[in-house]
């Protein structure tokens, strides 16, 4: 699904944020990218997403070379992937169930058709009746939540999490936790990046650990949880 | 993907633009009407200096003096041949009809010229011009091709007014395209700012749009229609505002404007005029938010 050879991003003026990342993602697999703060998880996802491109190196995705891709091409892309921010992202202008089908819309979508799949999402997330609320009115696992239903309703093959439960407590953080790992069960791969060492060992899934831009750790099951407890 | 669905999307976010921050439309569509308020008006001006122009037109005439010995059946060639060429119409003026006219216009000076044994006034031609062929080059022209043929002494066209006449006309064109472009670009401007404004406004909703995998022009379209349904509502307004204008004047209660009136009416080609004034405010509309977007959606 993700391949990444000698990947390298950096800034001018800077020192690389990301320096010869190799990785090989599969398709249904569920990874966590951990680290310390500004250990580059985040433009590793964003390079993952194309919101950055890669200064040396090849990113493949979905076995396109993203290199070779026209910008107006990023967009289709970008379909297939569903994107989870820390800070959720959610518009306040627009209830819970726009701000779900806003995905939806982009599509093309008629909007019958826009309100019941949302719906629906929002079902499968427990916030149906709360679809049509401003998402200011809720609280910050309920926006999780919502942010996580308009990632998944267009069925992506790749979701993207970026710290999910940076902003929660941790019944809230299991809560969103559980939801990711059911989306991966029903065969979207998902990484989430987490610098939550409590995470890694609870569900003991394939880690890979960034320092200083580097890839230093790419271990599965308990040895991955061990090695991350050492670690944090 | 659905066409109409996109479509229903693209005007829904454009009026709820609108509806959300009205006050930046306001401004906007204030700004816009107003410049074509001054372009109606002017238009209407414009038509009335035409007709004035083509009333003094009407008296355009070529006079083409003939020799002494053209014989009756070579004026008579003659007038054909310029009927042809000019597509106006020629009234051939004997040399008795031509000093019946000059010793009319010369009154009591002019009695001396009833006894004189010979008439020395030439046969001559009068040309009455169609619309097309008043323009002083083309008279120029006609009047240079004219003298270059037989038993011709002479033309004359009054070739001085009909050049001052030209040249105001050209002076108030260009003077209009000047202000109305500037007016113009005042409005493209501010239509340009208030959308850039409701771009910044919308900055969060644009990058997630972006991120859920909107194309640049799904992001633009939305704004481009605002552009456009500002041009459209200000070309209603001031149609609305010139026509109001017009029955004003026509009314008679124009005060000082009353001058502006011919012959009690002013001519108007309304549907001309509003196509005019829909197309320039679609246009004005369109390319200040194609500015405003270009510029502002690289999120």
């Amino acid at each position: 699904m993700i391949q990444m050879f000698h990947v390298t991003k950096a800034y001018p003026g800077d020192p690389p944020v990301l320096v010869d990342i190799n990785l090989d993602i599969e398709k249904g697999e569920f990874v966590f990218l951990t680290g310390p703060s500004g250990a580059g998880k985040s433009t590793l996802l964003k390079l993952m997403f194309l919101a950055e491109r890669a200064s040396r190196g090849q990113v493949l995705l979905a076995g396109r070379n993203v290199a070779r891709l026209r910008e107006s091409g990023i967009p289709f892309l970008r379909r297939n992937i569903g994107v989870v921010f820390q800070d959720f992202k959610l518009l306040p202008t627009r209830t819970v169930a726009e701000n779900v089908g806003f995905t939806l819309d982009v599509l093309g979508t008629p909007r019958d058709e826009v309100r019941d799949r949302s719906l629906k999402m929002l079902r499968r997330v427990g916030l149906e009746h709360k679809a049509d609320v401003s998402p200011l009115k809720l609280s910050g696992g309920e926006q999780q939540r919502v942010s996580l239903a308009r990632a998944l309703v267009n069925d992506p093959a790749l979701l993207l999490a970026d710290e999910p439960t940076g902003n929660l407590d941790p019944a809230l953080t299991v809560e969103i936790m559980d939801l990711l790992t059911d989306v991966n069960a029903r065969g979207t791969t998902v990484v989430v990046a987490t610098h939550d060492a409590t995470l890694i060992e609870r569900y003991q899934k394939r880690t890979l650990r960034l320092e200083k831009g580097t890839m230093v750790a790419d271990e599965r099951g308990a040895k991955a949880a061990r090695l991350m407890s050492q670690s944090a | 993907m659905s066409a109409p669905a996109k479509l229903a999307y693209f005007v829904r976010t454009a009026v709820g633009s609108i509806v959300r921050s009205p006050f930046v439309h306001v401004i906007a569509v204030a700004s816009l009407m107003l410049s074509l308020v001054g372009f109606g008006v002017a238009r209407i001006a414009r038509t009335q200096l035409d007709a004035l122009v083509d009333s003094l037109g009407g008296e355009v005439e070529l006079t083409v003096y003939l020799t002494e010995d053209a014989a009756p059946e070579r004026v008579t060639e003659l007038e054909l041949a310029l009927t042809q060429r000019t597509g106006g119409q020629v009234h051939r003026v004997s040399p008795a009809e031509a000093l019946g006219r000059l010793v009319t216009q010369l009154g009591e000076d002019g009695k001396g010229l009833t006894e004189l044994s010979d008439n020395p006034l030439p046969w001559s031609l009068e040309v009455r011009l169609p619309k097309a062929a008043r323009d002083a080059q083309a008279l120029a022209d006609l009047a240079k091709r004219t003298r270059a043929l037989p038993f011709v002494t002479g033309v004359d066209y009054g070739e001085e007014a009909l050049e001052r006449l030209t040249l105001i006309a050209r002076a108030l064109e260009i003077a209009s395209l000047i202000v109305f472009s500037l007016v113009f670009l005042t409005a493209v401007i501010v239509v340009s700012a208030t959308l850039q404004l409701a771009i910044f406004a919308r900055r969060e909703e644009i990058e997630i749009q972006k991120l859920v995998g909107a194309t640049d022009r799904f992001v633009r379209v939305p704004f481009l229609l605002e552009g456009l349904l500002q041009g459209v509502i200000a070309a209603g307004l001031a149609l609305a505002a010139v026509y109001g204008l017009v029955r004003w004047l026509q009314s008679g209660d124009g005060g000082l404007l009353a001058f502006a009136r011919l012959d009690g009416k002013l001519l108007v080609d309304w549907p001309r005029l509003a196509g005019e004034l829909f197309g320039i405010g679609c246009g004005l509309g369109l390319i200040g938010s194609f500015i405003a977007v270009r510029r502002f959606t690289r999120v």
